[in-house]
């Protein structure tokens, strides 16, 4: 299978005065060609950080410390500021949570759009109209300023500035979550009419893992900077005590009080959900691996990983 | 541009009528050499301090005339210069009457003035100064230069203001430091000292279009550096916007950000802070011009004209029309202000 972004050991920190807080911590997946992967977290997971270093936006306090990013197999990661500029809007574009603070509001949707274009020989209008016509927008709107259209309109011409250089992956990070429900319910069945149409991969974002199922092919589920668990919702449950809780599946109230805390080891090492876990026993206080269950879903969890490899 | 106008008349009437009055102020002191009934440096030797003449549609057997007249003046009192009308002959006002040959608009040689009287009788619409010239003729020529100046040194200050504060805000850093430094130096002189040493450094025997030049820069070195600082604070805090990250991921280069994205969003700002400054440029020329480093004599700017009557209290009583360059300064400004209040809310799109 065809990789269209591969993540590789990618560890991100936020510099604070002299020292390195760590924010993502041994990020390995992938998103294979025209697929829709969903990435699920609370706030502060990590989740608009990863985002923003595939497209190597991150603010400056931040630093990639370790680990590469493959876009097509290039890693974005070690180009220059000019080609990261070519690459970006026109292999891989992003779509970002507030749709009305994402659109400059002194300009017209149609000037996003001119501005969105990379060089083309196309004729740049009819290839306008043509985007707005797939995103369900009317080509007069192109003459209406931001703050003239409603929240869902103003993500469609999100998702129409995104799609216009037809990338190979659209990253969406929470695009829905100013929306209210139906105009929720029309983004995402925009998205996968273009996911259909165009085939571009998509690394969805969000909080809401029920969407996440009802979507994704393949979810990643994001703890404190370290993706937890990959799974199919069509195939397998997810079988991290995280995902559980997530799935609200799992009774909080068995919670194992009694372990005794081990001083050998650091507690940044130790499996990340230890504290908040209702499985969670001795062994796990210790660096815990993401275990490939098969080449496309895997768990980081020694209790569930190991019950997989064998 | 039809949007402009309607915007703005729907926003405010009072700023709508500022705008109209401060373009034709533009207009009639543009058309300066064509409206005034006499050359700026034309004088009448026997009519100094000269009050506004009065202009008369009956003559003393109580006939009414259509052509309002003028009467002819002669000095009555030549200690306390005060007139007295000669009513045996009566001067008709006239359109297009011959007087000393003069260019209008830079190019055409012409005799014709739009309107004015026979000799030896003058109509002065705003009385005369010193040495007889029309005060009214001097300030229409003079709002050529005082109007020009503010808005030549609006441009030069906006043009540096703009490029220093955004290149500092945007890039940050040691650029930042060592532009906002240069910035501070020039802001640590008062003003009105730095105007006088810029100016000190200069001959005085220049030319009244060097002169002009100069007056240009040096007003519009001293106004730039704040503008830029609060450029730069705009920028700062602009370039952490949504839509700024945005623009980066479609691939935009850091100058097309900054030009298309950043700066523009300052405007609602600087539009309104330039407005407001285009009266200082006007007083700072007054300044300038009062202490007689400015434009000189003959040449007519308001700001000389209103300097003639510094030191001299008996010129402020006995002839207070010459006051009237002040009156016009004043108007101005207050017009300039009323419209950049009004403008800030005007060019924002948000208040569609």
């Amino acid at each position: 299978m065809e990789y269209v972004l591969k993540i590789v050991n990618l560890a991100v920190s936020r510099r604070e005065r002299t020292q390195l807080i760590p924010v993502l911590n041994d990020i390995n997946f992938f998103v294979e060609k025209g697929e829709l992967f969903c990435l699920v977290g609370e706030s502060g997971s990590g989740k608009t950080t990863l985002a923003l270093s595939i497209m190597r936006l991150l603010p400056k306090s931040f630093v990639v410390t370790s680990g590469e990013i493959l876009l097509n197999g290039q890693n974005i990661l070690n180009v220059n500021e000019q080609s990261i500029r070519s690459i970006r809007g026109k292999d891989i574009s992003i779509i970002f949570q507030d749709p009305g603070a994402y659109l400059d509001p002194l300009f017209t949707v149609g000037v996003h759009l001119q501005e969105a274009l990379h060089g083309t020989t196309e004729d740049k209008n009819q290839l306008i109209t043509k985007t707005l016509k797939d995103v369900g927008l009317e080509p007069e709107i192109q003459l209406v300023y931001p703050h003239q259209i409603s929240g869902g309109q103003q993500q469609r011409v999100m998702i129409a500035m995104a799609l216009i250089n037809n990338p190979s992956i659209i990253i969406a990070d929470e695009p829905t979550t100013a929306l209210d429900v139906l105009t929720t319910r029309q983004i995402i069945n925009l998205l996968s009419k273009i996911r259909e149409k165009y085939h571009p991969a998509i690394f969805f974002i969000t909080h809401d893992l029920e969407l996440a199922m009802s979507i994704g092919i393949r979810i990643g589920i994001m703890y404190k900077g370290h993706i937890v668990e990959i799974f199919r919702p069509d195939r397998e449950k997810p079988l991290h005590p995280y995902s559980g809780i997530l799935l609200g599946n799992i009774d909080k109230k068995y919670f194992n009080e009694k372990i005794p805390v081990s001083s050998q080891t650091d507690i940044n090492d130790w499996c990340p959900f230890f504290e908040k876990c209702p499985e969670r026993e001795q062994k796990c206080q210790k660096k815990i691996p993401f275990i490939w269950r098969d080449s496309l879903t895997g768990i980081r969890c020694i209790k569930h990983g190991r019950n997989h490899q064998m | 541009m039809k949007n402009f106008f309607q915007r703005l008349k729907n926003h405010s009437k009072l700023a709508f009528f500022s705008f109209w009055f401060l373009v034709i102020f533009y207009i009639v002191s543009f058309l300066a050499d064509i409206l005034a009934p006499y050359h700026f440096d034309y004088q009448f030797r026997d009519k100094p301090y000269h009050p506004p003449t009065k202009i008369h549609f009956f003559d003393t057997q109580g006939n009414f005339h259509i052509r309002p007249f003028v009467y002819n003046t002669v000095v009555d009192d030549p200690v306390f210069r005060s007139y007295r009308e000669d009513t045996s002959k009566i001067y008709p006002i006239k359109f297009f009457v011959d007087g000393p040959e003069r260019k209008i608009l830079f190019f055409f040689k012409t005799k014709k003035y739009l309107f004015g009287v026979d000799k030896p009788a003058g109509i002065f619409l705003f009385g005369t100064d010193t040495y007889g010239r029309d005060i009214f003729s001097r300030l229409l020529y003079g709002g050529r230069i005082s109007l020009s100046i503010s808005i030549a040194g609006v441009i030069i200050s906006f043009t540096l203001g703009m490029i220093t504060g955004g290149i500092a805000g945007y890039f940050g850093g040691i650029i930042d430091q060592i532009l906002m430094r240069l910035v501070e130096i020039l802001m640590v002189f008062p003003s009105f000292y730095l105007m006088l040493s810029l100016r000190a450094m200069f001959p005085l025997n220049l030319s009244s279009i060097q002169v002009y030049l100069l007056i240009v820069l040096i007003l519009s070195l001293i106004g730039w550096a704040g503008l830029a600082r609060i450029i730069r604070g705009m920028v700062l805090s602009i370039k952490e916007e949504d839509y700024v990250l945005a623009a980066k991921s479609l691939g935009l280069s850091h100058w097309r950000i900054l030009i298309f994205h950043i700066l523009p969003n300052t405007f609602s700002y600087t539009i309104t802070a330039l407005t407001i400054s285009v009266p200082g440029y006007i007083i700072g020329e007054a300044a300038l011009s009062l202490l007689g480093l400015g434009i000189q004599e003959p040449y007519p700017s308001w700001g000389n004209i209103l300097s003639s009557t510094i030191g001299n209290l008996r010129v402020l009583g006995d002839a207070p029309w010459l006051l009237l360059a002040g009156f016009f300064i004043f108007v101005v400004l207050i017009n300039f202000n009323l419209l950049g209040d009004a403008l800030r809310n005007v060019l924002d799109p948000k208040n569609w």
